[in-house]
């Protein structure tokens, strides 16, 4: 897919010392007579008359990208004004439609957003496909000595491979300005596979002014592991969707949440209630980046847990504190262990109280209005325990398996929740040696058990 | 029924009896605030980037206090200090901030100005170079003099490193000159210490000893010829441009977006240090790029193209108001432009001391 649709080829002006126009080719002479000018008036749309203007007091050739109203459509174009002696000539390139909803000014630099996003690196290269600029690290993790790279030629860093027709994207992407992805290539002297992507740069003049691109590492299997059916991760995937969505999403739920709160000044009720909305359904896809983060994390095959002396009604303790909040919203009650109990046990403390947080706000959210949540710690034998119990609908018996699934749910039209919660604390409970079960009946309220060994 | 008041009431009297005092402060904040001139206000933009900045430095900083000191402390039997060290904690930044401590000229006159200089290469236009020829700084890299190649590459790296940085990624160093560099390290150090000292108790003297030793580590490994500033200005100086490269120079630095080489090669032919020259580049009035330009003998088309792109990439600069002004400046005679920016060339301290002095002229 190409993002950019090929440029028309340039057309000319000429203006006289009055900013007049004296002379267009037909396509501009239709615009300019589209939006009510003609041959002896100044030209009729403002952002050319402009640059027209400046380019006659400044003395020297200059050039914008524009974009301008043409009946119910806008053109992006590319235009130079060069002065000379008898008024000034206009040159005018691009003449691509713009879709409505794309923002004129960050336009490119969205591009290469995007770019970066589906990234593992990236790169810069001149119109000389020259390197100007590469993501530094990516040297020491793939073994190629990264800013010895910079200002080589592109093909010193990656040898392209041909495509199945036998042709360079690259090559075509060069030669028509345009977007290319695919073009596979070898990290020379690594073995290393990488299939790369870029966005042209345009510049003022529609002229070719080298790429941001991307890289994106194929390593052995991956290929095979993304159509796996037990859905495995490729390499890194958490890590890139921790740094592509965390960053977006906190700046949309901070900015939503300050115009829900009004902070910067009084908004109509209904206005700071969809920023509410716009908040609150960030905060819920933020949940679901950091399940994922934590999903890829355990399945893999070198995730350990920290051996730390923990104690499990403190760690109880805090996680009810932390969810206090959320439980007054809901008018339910927390009942957590008292603050002289304490209960020994092993465990990594952080990952201790994400079990817990996870079970308790789990319990907080199935809770009627008014209903209570019990938090008690007790120990049986070997093992150190933490009960959770509420007064929900409870967990039927053959759904009590599904539950600890993989993004099982006994009511698939349920809102909130990726289904992933459950599935990640059992794993994370018997990575530490303990476990979680369940026991309950429809109609009494679930009752969760988790365990550590205890010390 | 009247006991003795409970910690909380006491509590809420004593917010109470503070509560004149901060009413009148914050009123004083919103007076401030209303009366500050639109162009003296930091924009949305910058403010934050401004935040992003300082919190990454500092984070920066403290991450390898934290990693050095807790693998001291461990080594030296003490443990129980080096988990400390480990735990979690909000960040630092907000500690110094609500100590007031950022708000120090110097540091943020750094800041500001590189994310101004860093702001405006990004907002610059992009120009197409001729195809056959490779960008300024991938040319020089390529030279056949060891030095430029290599404070070529070095530039590059820096403005790589730079960008990663401001994307989200690590960064190695502060790049701060030494001196702020220092006055950094050593608050977030205190910092450290202050949140620790409570729980380190008597081991407090180790704990100081691990954090002061970290501190002191950091600063020896530093080398200030690594920082970005300091490549552009060692390029700059072994290029050593005369009057007829220059045009060429400066029109290409600007064209490839490459504000810090920029700024190197104007304050190498201006005879000032980096920071000034970056000031010169990033004040949108201007006057005194164009007054150093016109000493440099620069010609009138070169002005005017710096002129625009500026324009171009500044929001803060009116490429109107500059096209009213073009032909005064390029009517000032080099000699007299000479004189008139000859004061940048004075001793930094110097410069300083004449500036302090002057805020605090005796009204007449």
């Amino acid at each position: 897919m190409n993002a950019l649709q090929p440029a028309l080829h340039p057309v000319t002006g000429r203006t006289d010392s009055a900013g007049r126009l004296t002379d267009a080719d037909p396509r501009l002479l239709d615009l300019i007579g589209r939006a009510g000018g003609a041959i002896g008036q100044v030209v009729a749309i403002p952002e050319i008359a402009a640059l027209d203007r400046l380019a006659r007091r400044l003395g020297i050739a200059i050039a914008r990208s524009i974009v301008v109203a043409d009946g119910d459509d806008d053109i992006e174009l590319e235009v130079r004004a060069e002065p000379d002696a008898d008024g000034v000539l206009l040159e005018i390139g691009g003449w691509r439609p713009r879709p409505a909803w794309r923002n004129a000014t960050a336009a490119e630099h969205r591009d290469g957003d995007f770019v970066a996003v589906e990234a593992d690196w990236v790169w810069e290269a001149d119109a000389a496909l020259r390197l100007t600029h590469l993501t530094l690290d990516a040297g020491a993790r793939y073994g190629f000595d990264a800013a010895a790279m910079l200002g080589q030629p592109l093909v010193k860093l990656f040898a392209l491979a041909e495509d199945r027709e036998g042709g360079f994207p690259i090559l075509g992407a060069v030669a028509a300005q345009m977007r290319f992805d695919g073009q596979e290539a070898e990290l020379r002297g690594t073995a290393r596979k990488v299939r790369l992507s870029a966005d042209p740069r345009i510049d003022a003049r529609g002229h070719f002014a080298g790429f941001v691109g991307a890289v994106q590492m194929l390593c052995e299997g991956c290929a095979a592991a993304a159509g796996a059916p037990d859905g495995a991760f490729p390499d890194g995937f958490g890590v890139r969707l921790d740094r592509s969505l965390r960053r977006p999403l906190e700046r949309i739920i901070a900015n939503a949440s300050s115009m829900s709160a009004e902070v910067e000044g009084p908004l109509a009720e209904s206005y700071a209630g969809y920023a509410d909305d716009i908040a609150s359904a960030g905060r819920h896809l933020l949940g679901l980046v950091d399940d994922l983060v934590d999903l890829e994390a355990i399945e893999d095959e070198d995730f350990s847990v920290a051996v730390e002396r923990i104690d499990l009604a403190d760690v109880a303790r805090r996680a009810a504190g932390l969810l206090s909040v959320r439980a007054a919203e809901g008018n339910v009650r927390v009942d957590r262990p008292a603050a002289d109990e304490d209960l020994p046990a092993t465990g990594e403390f952080r990952r201790a109280l994400q079990v817990l947080v996870n079970l308790i706000g789990n319990a907080v959210r199935y809770s009627p209005t008014g209903g209570m949540v019990w938090v008690r710690v007790e120990r049986d034998g070997d093992r150190a325990c933490v009960i959770v119990a509420d007064q929900g609908k409870g967990v039927a018996p053959r759904d009590q398996a599904l539950i600890f699934e993989k993004f099982g749910r006994v009511d698939p039209g349920e809102i909130g929740g990726s289904g992933l919660g459950l599935y990640i604390s059992r794993r994370l409970a018997r990575a530490m040696g303990g476990d979680i079960s369940v026991d309950s009946a429809p109609g009494q309220g679930a009752r969760f058990v988790f365990t550590l060994p205890a010390r | 029924m009247r006991g003795p008041l409970g910690s909380g009431a006491r509590a809420i009297i004593a917010r109470a009896a503070g509560a004149d005092a901060r009413a009148r402060a914050a009123l004083r904040t919103a007076i401030d605030d209303a009366f500050l001139a639109p162009d003296a206000r930091l924009d949305d933009r910058t403010r934050a980037t401004l935040g992003a900045l300082i919190a990454t430095l500092t984070s920066a900083i403290e991450g390898e206090l934290r990693e050095h000191a807790g693998r001291l402390l461990t080594t030296r039997g003490e443990g129980g200090l080096a988990d400390l060290m480990a735990f979690e904690a909000p960040p630092v930044v907000e500690r110094l901030a609500a100590a007031g401590l950022l708000r120090d000229m110097d540091f943020i006159g750094e800041c500001v100005s590189r994310i101004r200089a860093e702001m405006i290469g990004a907002a610059l236009p992009f120009a197409a170079s001729d195809p056959d020829s490779a960008s300024l700084l991938a040319r020089l890299a390529q030279s056949s003099d060891r030095v430029v190649a290599g404070a070529a590459a070095a530039v590059m790296a820096g403005e790589s490193q730079r960008r990663a940085a401001a994307d989200g990624g690590s960064l190695p160093g502060t790049g701060l000159p030494a001196p702020l560099h220092a006055r950094l390290l050593w608050w977030v150090a205190a910092a450290m210490r202050e949140r620790l000292a409570e729980d380190a108790g008597e081991r407090l003297p180790a704990l100081d000893r691990a954090i002061a030793e970290a501190a002191l580590r950091n600063l020896a490994m530093r080398d200030d010829n690594d920082r970005l500033e300091a490549a552009a200005m060692r390029l700059a100086a072994a290029i050593d441009a005369q009057g007829d490269e220059l045009p060429a120079l400066f029109d290409e630095a600007l064209r490839d977006r490459r504000v810090a080489l920029f700024a190197a090669l104007l304050g190498h032919a201006l005879g000032v240090s980096y920071e000034l020259a970056r000031e010169l580049v990033i004040d949108p009035a201007g006057d005194r790029l164009w007054l150093a330009l016109r000493a440099l003998e620069m010609p009138r088309d070169l002005i005017a193209r710096i002129g625009f792109l500026l324009c171009e990439a500044d929001p803060r600069r009116d490429v109107e108001i500059f096209a009213d002004t073009l032909e005064i400046i390029v009517a000032v005679d080099a000699e007299a432009a000479r004189v008139a920016v000859a004061p940048l060339r004075l001793h930094p301290d110097y410069r300083a001391a004449l500036l302090a002095l002057d805020a605090r002229a005796p009204r007449r």
